[in-house]
């Protein structure tokens, strides 16, 4: 946990290449962009996601009340009670006795929760699913007949398959999966299936299987928000399906900065290992 | 030519096979045996431009060991000449990919592992197979930055010359090199690619290397690109020196 927040520390960067002004932004008299104008379409009629998302916090209050702990790993420019809770415990909805992880991998969530260094973000390794949408950081996505990607600014590439097909029935394990989706009225449903069990849920390490499966559901609210339901499940780690909601607001007027992991692992050195 | 050895293993590590499925894309033309028909002229978008979408890969790698690999006389500086000799030496000791970091521009354009790219009116995005890396074409007429903040893959502006995308990127730092042969460069380094889609399966990729620091005049290579039809990018990850104790070098 501790050195999930020293490894996001690293990632924030000015750069001269935002600021760049979007001349297909809806605009206030006084110039601003109007992110309460309607959501865009693209040209087969659906809503258009394409932007520069990231996801909303939450609440200051519920942060404290959830994680008073987290006070202490605040560094100038990234304080961890800013974040999405679900970023740090993705039940952070549950009573920690009603959390539903099967008894049996309880000491495997302790044993990452124990060790900062094993983070897989900490390896240079992916955030992977659902654990990259409470990430406070700026991802873009492009939108195209058959095809939208998903490009994130400190993660890797998605793509997500719009053109009709099926899921592969036995996929090669991966970081990120493999995604399709379909438009169920104005939602964009992406449904995500081919993990490896390499990757963690959240910050406090709760595990999950090849078996996990993932769907998004990516509604454009208006021009500048867009509400993601993310439901998972993993009938071997945990007894039930999870539902969480996030919020993510567009940045206008900008870009995504480079972010390449570098020089593997020359912050682990310096992660406590307690 | 030592240093290939050192590539022949890192390329091992690169999934031969997937079973993702081959999904077939619309759009194709096809013979009449059904096979993509690789010599059909090249699409356009509703623009009228030519649309270089698809998944595309390097027809050859020779141009990934060595940009100058057709003969050309790289005008190179007394210190870039040492490097790359230095290199050569060493059996490409040092290459940044030992160390899971990118590849740059021009040697992400030779690589012989796919890469997408995804076209839309305004900005070009090209998914690298490798390390699953990506990059913006921006195509909405903005300049290149002034005093850019230097990055792996620089910053990237497009515009159509007749049916050829004329891509001009600067920004980038020193950290990468031009060819895994070890041709070095400058944070001054200044790259030109020409995209034209020539048929319906093959890009001719026309790359300019321009480094005033490095090199007393503008050099580079015309590569071939095939596109690789009813394919799809795998996932590559690459984890952590796991490979760096098994890489020959000096």
């Amino acid at each position: 946990m501790i050195g999930l927040m020293f490894a996001g520390a690293i990632a924030c960067a000015p750069a001269q290449w935002l600021n760049q002004r979007d001349p297909r932004i809806p605009r206030t008299k006084d110039g601003k962009p109007n992110l309460s104008a309607p959501a865009p379409r693209a040209a087969n009629g659906k809503p258009d996601l394409s932007g520069i998302w990231k996801v909303d916090g939450t609440p200051r209050p519920e942060m404290e009340r959830l994680f008073a702990f987290l006070g202490g790993f605040e560094v100038p420019g990234d304080d961890p009670l800013t974040f999405n809770k679900y970023f740090i415990n993705i039940m952070a909805d549950f009573k920690p006795e009603d959390d539903p992880i099967r008894p049996e991998f309880g000491p495997l969530m302790k044993q990452h929760g124990r060790n900062a260094k094993d983070t897989p973000t900490t390896l240079c390794l992916p955030m992977g699913m659902p654990w990259v949408h409470g990430l406070p950081e700026p991802f873009k996505i492009v939108q195209t007949p058959g095809l939208t990607v998903m490009v994130y600014e400190s993660e890797r590439t998605r793509q997500i398959f719009t053109d009709g097909r099926k899921h592969p029935s036995d996929p090669d394990p991966s970081w990120l999966g493999y995604s399709v989706g379909n438009w169920e009225k104005d939602t964009l449903v992406v449904d995500t299936i081919g993990f490896n069990d390499r990757t963690w849920l959240d910050a406090i390490g709760h595990p999950h299987s090849e078996s996990l499966h993932v769907v998004e559901r990516f509604r454009r609210r208006d021009f500048g928000h867009m509400d993601l339901q993310v439901t998972f499940e993993d009938p071997k780690v945990y007894t039930k399906p999870v539902t969480v909601n996030y919020t993510q607001t567009l940045l206008p007027d900008t870009d995504l900065l480079e972010y390449v992991c570098t020089e593997n692992e020359r912050s682990r050195a310096h992660l406590p290992n307690p | 030519m030592g240093f290939l050895k050192s590539i022949i293993l890192l390329a091992a590590c690169v999934p031969l096979s997937a079973q993702w499925p081959k999904a077939l894309p619309p759009g194709v033309p096809r013979t009449p045996d059904g096979k993509p028909n690789l010599s059909a002229p090249a699409p356009k978008n509703p623009d009228g431009k030519p649309d270089l979408s698809g998944l595309w890969q390097a027809a050859s790698g020779k141009y990934l060991q060595n940009l100058a690999a057709d003969g050309v006389q790289v005008p190179v500086l007394p210190w870039a000449d040492a490097f790359f000799k230095k290199i050569q030496a060493s059996e490409g000791a040092g290459r940044p990919q030992e160390r899971c970091l990118p590849h740059g521009i021009p040697d992400y354009d030779a690589l012989p592992m796919p890469i997408k790219i995804v076209q839309t009116p305004k900005n070009i995005v090209i998914l690298y197979e490798a390390y699953n890396h990506f990059r913006q074409v921006f195509m909405d007429s903005r300049s290149l930055p002034k005093d850019a903040q230097p990055t792996w893959m620089g910053y990237s502006i497009g515009k159509w010359e007749g049916d050829t995308l004329v891509v001009d990127s600067n920004g980038f730092n020193d950290q990468t090199w031009i060819d895994d042969g070890g041709h070095p460069h400058t944070e001054a380094l200044h790259i030109t690619e020409r995209f034209r889609r020539v048929d319906f399966g093959h890009i001719e990729l026309q790359l300019i290397v321009d480094d005033a620091k490095t090199y007393t005049k503008p050099w580079g290579a015309t590569l071939r690109l095939n596109l690789l039809p009813d394919d799809e990018i795998i996932e590559n990850i690459c984890e952590n020196e796991k490979d760096f104790a098994h890489i020959v070098g000096k």
